[in-house]
């Protein structure tokens, strides 16, 4: 059965030949222990009132909204959908209408099923996919499209600015150790997901590069979490090469991530395909 | 958990099982360099990039001409290394420290940790981090928030003493409960020792509170030697550099165990205008009470610091009194301010500067 898409017409489309897609998975938008009760008796309208998903889609506006500042006819935007493999009519209604109702600016809605749901995403030429569901996030990527881990926002002030948080310790190790330290499944999944994030890394800066060095509403960033320098700076060098320079890098050396990365703040937790965020305990 | 750094146990087991995947992936990578320690066993020294290096002059470019001219400026020039900096000699004494440390406790993870933490933009930081191989420096961690504050990452890499050229960032961390201090470039150059680390400390605002200070400058040194006499045997309250004296207290005492006391390399110094018969007592007992030794305590009774610091040539003097850090930057030693207390108040033309007026 193929995906339903149903287009937000409150909202004026996006070029998507050249705007930059991004996919949210439905679960973003709720509290961790979301379920498709609203909280009150009261309405449908509250369906999409929690999780991570409304301070980012804030920050992606802000992005937005710069970018028509600049060129009102920019094609290159970011356009938000969000993707859905619950197909119960009610509960369908109930998320469009809540995002209508809140003025989020997603563009369309996809409701699929398990089966197609890295097709259809592939199908609406989404670059990334973002979610809370860290299963989801890895099966996506093993299929070769760029995913990642929307976070909670703690600070309000986070809002401003977009921040995308990169870990990079699989990028900066040296090729001749990377067969020796891999067990013998990894590498191939692991290229593959290297593979999406080189291209994914390259567009995120082809748009940070639309902004200067101060006031620039999208900003890039890097942590490794068990390497040393050299490996992080490798990682740095690497993104370069690809078309991104990260403003903010950290390097951690094993010091715990939780504290650090609470004062980050990044929206979008973005993992090297190898250290899957499962395995490190202070990401999950 | 040591008693450095305090026991945050939120999910203990979670950050046993990272720190020992951690351990893997670093012995993996068969780096020359050895593993940095675990933070909350290690004492850590966030250093700013320009108190580890001489950046003078790529400030005023940034100065003058502003982020993007400075960032550009510095990735072309990425591949030179910068000149060392005034806390360019303090690291290296920390490293030695190490070396010995890992000699005797080769599985210890009570070692000092020196992490780079600057709001540097993280493409400047290639150039920190070139500079860093060139020394072959033990930096291993390093911060670069790209023009944020770092204050708010301090606690974060459980840093136990802060470094930086900013005063604000500086008085910020005090704020915050973190040990910290403007570092100044001394005037000329002295020798220093290359295999023991040795540091001085101002007493009052210091390692101590200002509570002593502030009866001085409001009441004069005659109410102040009465009250010191009177409340000899009640000890001073904390100053904001007291835990850094504790951990360094900490680290002696493991080459004391193991019969290295008269080779330590590591010595403390107290310097103070203070004077031992009038108001020195309450000093020693005030320590004594903490359980901290200090080996040396210099009593000037008002005589200038400079001289006697010159002799003592530490890799680092605190004091929280600007007439003091100049006094002993122009006679060559490496001083760094600490912006606490009553005695902020009083410096920069506003100092009662006659002799026999301080203590």
């Amino acid at each position: 059965m193929d995906a339903e898409i149903v287009v937000n017409t409150d909202i004026k489309q996006k070029d998507s030949r050249h705007a930059l897609v991004i996919a949210i998975e439905h679960c973003a938008f709720f509290d961790q222990n979301g379920d498709w009760e609203p909280k009150s008796s009261n309405t449908a309208s509250e369906v999409l009132s929690h999780g991570p998903a409304i301070s980012f889609i804030k920050a992606i506006q802000r992005v937005n909204h710069k970018l028509m500042e600049k060129n009102p006819n920019e094609t290159f935007l970011f356009d938000v959908i969000l993707i859905c493999n619950n197909q119960i009519p009610e509960n369908q209604s109930k998320i469009v209408t809540s995002a209508k109702h809140y003025g989020l600016e997603i563009s369309r809605f996809c409701f699929c099923n398990d089966a197609s749901f890295t097709n259809s995403m592939l199908s609406n030429n989404v670059k990334l996919f973002l979610s809370t569901n860290r299963d989801d996030i890895v099966k996506t990527q093993e299929r070769g499209l760029p995913a990642a881990l929307l976070c909670k926002q703690v600070a309000q002030e986070a809002v401003d600015q977009l921040k995308f948080l990169f870990i990079g310790d699989s990028l900066g190790i040296p090729e001749d150790l990377k067969g020796e330290m891999f067990n013998v499944n990894q590498p191939h999944s692991l290229q593959i997901t290297q593979a999406s994030l080189k291209e994914l890394v390259a567009v995120i800066g082809q748009m940070r590069s639309k902004f200067g060095q101060d006031d620039s509403p999208l900003r890039t960033c890097l942590v490794t979490l068990w390497s040393p320098r050299d490996v992080c700076v490798r990682a740095l060098k690497t993104f370069r090469d690809w078309g991104m320079e990260v403003e903010e890098a950290y390097c951690l050396a094993g010091t715990p991530p939780s504290a650090i990365l609470a004062q980050i703040q990044p929206h979008v937790l973005c993992g090297d395909g190898l250290y899957h965020m499962r395995d490190v305990a202070a990401l999950s | 958990m040591s008693e450095i750094k305090p026991a945050e146990v939120k999910d203990a087991s979670g950050e046993e099982r990272d720190w020992a995947a951690a351990k893997v992936f670093f012995d993996n990578l068969k780096s020359k360099r050895p593993r940095p320690p675990k933070s909350c066993y290690a004492v850590t020294i966030a250093v700013s990039s320009r108190t580890l290096f001489d950046m003078t002059m790529e400030r005023k470019i940034y100065e003058d001409q502003g982020l993007e001219k400075y960032v550009e400026y510095q990735q072309q020039h990425e591949d030179e290394p910068l000149k060392p900096g005034a806390a360019f000699p303090f690291v290296k004494a920390l490293m030695t420290v190490n070396v010995k440390l890992r000699q005797l406790y080769p599985d210890s993870e009570e070692l000092f940790d020196i992490v780079l933490m600057t709001n540097n933009h993280a493409q400047v930081g290639v150039r920190l981090i070139n500079s860093i191989n060139h020394y072959d420096l033990t930096i291993e961690r390093f911060c670069m928030t790209g023009g944020k504050s770092p204050t708010g990452y301090l606690k974060a890499y459980m840093t136990n003493l802060y470094l930086s050229k900013d005063s604000e960032k500086v008085q910020e961390a005090i704020e915050e409960g973190i040990a910290a201090a403007t570092m100044f470039t001394p005037d000329m150059e002295i020798q220093l020792s290359d295999t023991q680390l040795r540091v001085a400390f101002d007493g009052d605002a210091v390692l101590f509170s200002d509570e002593s200070e502030i009866i001085v400058k409001q009441h004069g040194l005659d109410t102040f030697f009465e009250h010191e006499k009177a409340n000899e045997n009640k000890p001073l309250a904390q100053g904001p550099l007291k835990c850094f004296l504790e951990a360094l207290g900490k680290l002696q005492r493991k080459f004391y165990a193991k019969n290295e006391r008269l080779h330590c390399p590591i010595r403390t110094y107290l310097v103070t205008a203070r004077s031992a018969a009038s108001s020195g007592a309450r000093v020693l007992k005030t320590l004594r009470s903490w359980g901290l030794e200090i080996d040396e305590a210099i009593f000037l009774a008002g005589a200038p610091k400079g001289p006697l610091l010159q002799k003592i040539r530490p890799h680092i003097f605190f004091d929280d009194q600007m007439f003091h850090i100049e006094g002993a930057k122009e006679l060559g030693t490496i001083a760094a301010h600490v912006p606490y207390g009553i005695g902020q108040k009083y410096h920069k033309g506003q100092l009662i500067e006659k002799t026999g007026k301080t203590k």
